[in-house]
């Protein structure tokens, strides 16, 4: 499954992040392989989304979180 | 000779108030990512000690994406500074930790300022620094920046510090060092080693090798890729993490119960799912009806009854002590009249650069795009856009200066040359002046129509622009939520009053100037052969008459009737404020605009009827902007030729928009009616350039316009 199946609240740990063309960003900014990241909140309008990630809030676009394929976890964080 | 010192750090970091907490200048400081967008620089002095220290853009790796973030990594690659002073945000220490630990790579001595200890005090339970500091090999010293705490000690270790170049430490895995040593035997660096090894080939941009060099480099890599299963470009990323995982897992001591912190709660209201949109649009609309709504009018009323009180003494003297009569027309007329119409308008400006000041400070900007991507992005632009745009609604100078945060060159190009229809405060007052005298009980909702046909033009030339001359997948958007912060009263006055002093100048310098010379202009010509001083009643023999006769005719199918709106309009080319000092002036008012704003009303409600009034405050809405915002724009577009395509676009768009709001009046169906038919039109326009989108832009199916390609195979392939 990929992060923009995950709703509000649910937590997932990456397992790849596909080509698009913010890769090299995301990656930089902490989303490696194996990263645990919980889902926060969708905005007003269902997209992006707000994440918690390595204890920071980061926003993305759905069309960025489809290419992020994650496998989902129960703990939070 | 003193040491230059360079600030280096993640966006939002910190390091702007650090600058000038150590140089003692005010740059404006606010609480969204890109603040800074140029490197800038002072002179840190303390007691004996002198060194220059250079604030660059904030980035969050040095793999750089946008223009901003370039600028420091190819400022740091050249290895111009003698240290480096990395700011970390102690409360978001494992990603702020990931550009320190790329920049320890390098061989140039530096120095860790942990900042905002005062949140990371609050936010986990202890903070080892003497371990962080072993484990990284560098000092660390701990400060708040925005409370001036710890600066002193920062000074102390920065004088104290050691100047000789360090020797990078080899921290990585063996096949990982193996690969960083083939590279370092290739170009003679470990740093720039390290640099090809996360970005690739790309990076040599920035140095200066031969061709064979390059060569060796590009087989190097490619044979490197194959000793590694993770992707290539994650597996040093993926190294440095880890490593940071363990250093952070070392030094701090997390809270063993997760506390709710202020900005979730705030944020559980503000980004709320149905209530953050309305929120939104309140805030918005409050600002904007404090500043320009009766407050703001009140307040302004007061402040002109002073300028014109001070100004009426004035002239009462100089027409007592008796000058020349050319001396006292250029002060009674050229200055004070201009002078008098601009700064009455400077209350409105200062109350809304001060809830900009509030809004960015807080934290809530970042929110704000947060919440309109979804919008922006239908129409190819990134959330990231709004907040420039927001910036143009004051002013589209700094408006154009902060496109530059954008990461596509494309979208930076679009946002710059949209702005201009954004309607920005200078215009304000025209709409004011001619809306008040002649629409009167209407005149809100003609001033409102005003802004929203701007948004309405600009939304539409970003589609168009978006779909034929910058083609280009949409926009991106990656945006770090900061956490709120209480704005300081300090931080707003400083940040509102950068602005209103940027405006002040501009009154003071280019305004001025352009005041005295539509006034030589106005009131010198010929009368029958002899060049002389005109009279108010010959003012149609002036220089600026004839200029204005001569282009009459290029103007009347847009319903202009007289030669001084002509006028009045070409001079908002110097600035958009000078189009109500020179109605002023050239409905020869300027001495009585002293006494009361109002007294132009008479004069315009002779010269315009409601539909010419209308035509001829679209065609200031949407023509070109003034020559500061054309300046600003050449510096962002950064060619003669786009330059030159945005302000005839814009002229012609003008043109055409004020032309059909005239003709389609002028077949009698009434003003409302027209400004009805108008919105209708331009709805019209847009939803078929809209069809017209969807039915060409078939990019994948279900998700049109997600401008990713391949991301459609991936949930494809899932189904």
């Amino acid at each position: 499954m990929t992060l923009s199946e995950l709703k509000p609240g649910e937590s997932g740990r990456i397992i790849h992040v596909y080509s698009n063309n913010l890769r090299k960003r995301i990656i930089d900014m902490g989303l490696t392989n194996g990263t645990v990241i919980k889902v926060k909140k969708l905005a007003p309008l269902g997209d992006p989304m707000e994440i918690l990630v390595r204890g920071y809030f980061l926003t993305l676009r759905k069309a960025e979180a489809r290419t992020i394929e994650i496998e989902r976890i129960g703990v939070d964080l | 000779m003193g040491h230059r010192i360079a600030l280096v750090g993640n966006p939002n970091s910190g390091k702007t108030t650090l600058f000038n907490g150590l140089t003692g200048s005010n740059q404006s400081v606010g609480n969204w990512p890109g603040v800074t967008i140029e490197k800038k620089s002072g002179k840190l002095k303390h007691q004996n000690f002198e060194a220059e220290i250079v604030d660059l853009p904030g980035v969050y790796s040095l793999s750089t994406i946008s223009l901003e973030e370039e600028v420091t990594t190819k400022y740091i690659l050249s290895k111009s500074m003698d240290l480096i002073v990395n700011i970390v945000d102690a409360s978001n220490l494992e990603r702020n930790l990931f550009l320190t630990h790329q920049l320890l790579d390098s061989s140039i001595p530096m120095i860790i300022a942990l900042n905002c200890m005062d949140i990371a005090k609050a936010k986990f339970q202890d903070l080892n620094i003497p371990k962080l500091e072993s484990l990284l090999g560098v000092p660390v010293v701990p400060i708040t920046a925005s409370k001036k705490h710890g600066l002193v000690d920062l000074i102390r270790v920065i004088e104290i510090a050691n100047y000789e170049p360090r020797i990078p430490q080899k921290r990585y895995s063996e096949a990982i060092e193996k690969t960083i040593l083939q590279f370092q035997s290739i170009v003679n660096d470990r740093f720039l080693a390290t640099r090809f090894f996360e970005d690739g080939i790309n990076v040599d941009k920035y140095s200066e090798h031969d061709e064979l060099t390059k060569l060796t480099l590009q087989n190097a890599l490619e044979l490197a890729k194959k000793d590694y299963t993770l992707d290539f470009d994650m597996v040093l990323p993926d190294e440095r993490y880890n490593l940071i995982l363990t250093i952070c897992n070392a030094v701090l001591t997390r809270n063993s119960v997760e506390i709710e912190s202020s900005t979730d709660k705030i944020d559980k209201l503000l980004t709320h799912r149905i209530l953050g949109l309305p929120l939104f649009l309140g805030i918005m609309f409050t600002v904007f009806y404090l500043s320009f709504g009766p407050i703001g009018t009140f307040i302004t009323d007061g402040f002109v009854w002073l300028i014109e009180g001070f100004f009426s003494i004035i002239i009462g003297g100089i027409e007592s002590v008796g000058m020349a009569p050319w001396v006292s027309s250029l002060v009674i007329n050229g200055i004070f009249g201009g002078l008098a119409a601009v700064l009455g308008f400077l209350p409105q400006l200062t109350i809304l650069f001060l809830f900009l000041s509030i809004l960015e400070d807080s934290g809530y900007m970042a929110r704000a795009a947060f919440i309109m991507d979804r919008v922006l992005r239908r129409f190819g632009l990134s959330g990231k856009s709004f907040i420039p745009m927001l910036i143009g609604f004051g002013c589209s100078v700094p408006a154009m200066a902060a496109t530059r945060t954008l990461d596509k060159s494309e979208d930076r190009k679009i946002t710059t040359m949209i702005i201009p229809f954004i309607s920005c405060g200078a215009k304000a007052p025209i709409y004011g002046i001619i809306a008040g005298a002649i629409f009167a009980s209407h005149s809100y909702l003609v001033v409102f129509s005003m802004y929203i046909i701007g948004i309405m033009v600009a939304i539409m030339s970003a589609i168009l622009f978006k779909k034929t001359i910058l083609k280009g997948a949409s926009a991106n958007y990656l945006m770090e939520l900061p956490e709120y912060r209480m704005p300081t009263a300090k931080n707003t006055f400083l940040h509102t009053w950068e602005r209103v002093k940027g405006f002040l100048i501009k009154a003071g310098t280019i305004l001025l100037g352009a005041f005295i010379v539509i006034w030589f202009l106005s009131y010198f010509g010929f009368v029958d052969g002899t060049f002389r001083l005109l009279s108010y009643e010959e003012i149609e023999y002036s220089f600026l008459g004839l200029i204005g006769k001569a282009l009459l005719p290029i103007f009347s199918p847009i319903g202009f009737s007289d030669w001084q709106a002509t006028v009045a309009i070409l001079t908002g080319f110097v600035a958009k404020e000078s189009v109500v000092g020179t109605l002023g002036i050239l409905y020869g008012v300027a001495g009585d605009v002293l006494e009361s704003g109002t007294l132009l009303y008479p004069a315009l409600q002779a010269a315009f009827t409601p539909l010419q009034a209308y035509s001829f405050m679209i065609f200031a809405l949407l023509t070109t902007p003034c020559i500061a915002a054309i300046a600003a724009m050449k510096k962002e577009l950064g060619s003669w030729k786009w330059l030159i395509f945005a302000l005839v676009y814009e002229l012609v768009v003008a043109y055409v928009a004020a032309l059909l709001v005239y003709q389609l009046g002028s077949l009698g169906i009434g003003t409302l009616l027209t400004v009805l038919v108008f919105i209708v039109v331009i709805i019209i326009v847009f939803s078929t350039i809209r069809r017209i989108i969807k039915s060409k832009g078939s990019t994948c199916g279900s998700c049109t316009g997600c401008g990713i390609e391949g991301s459609c195979d991936i949930k494809s392939k899932r189904k």
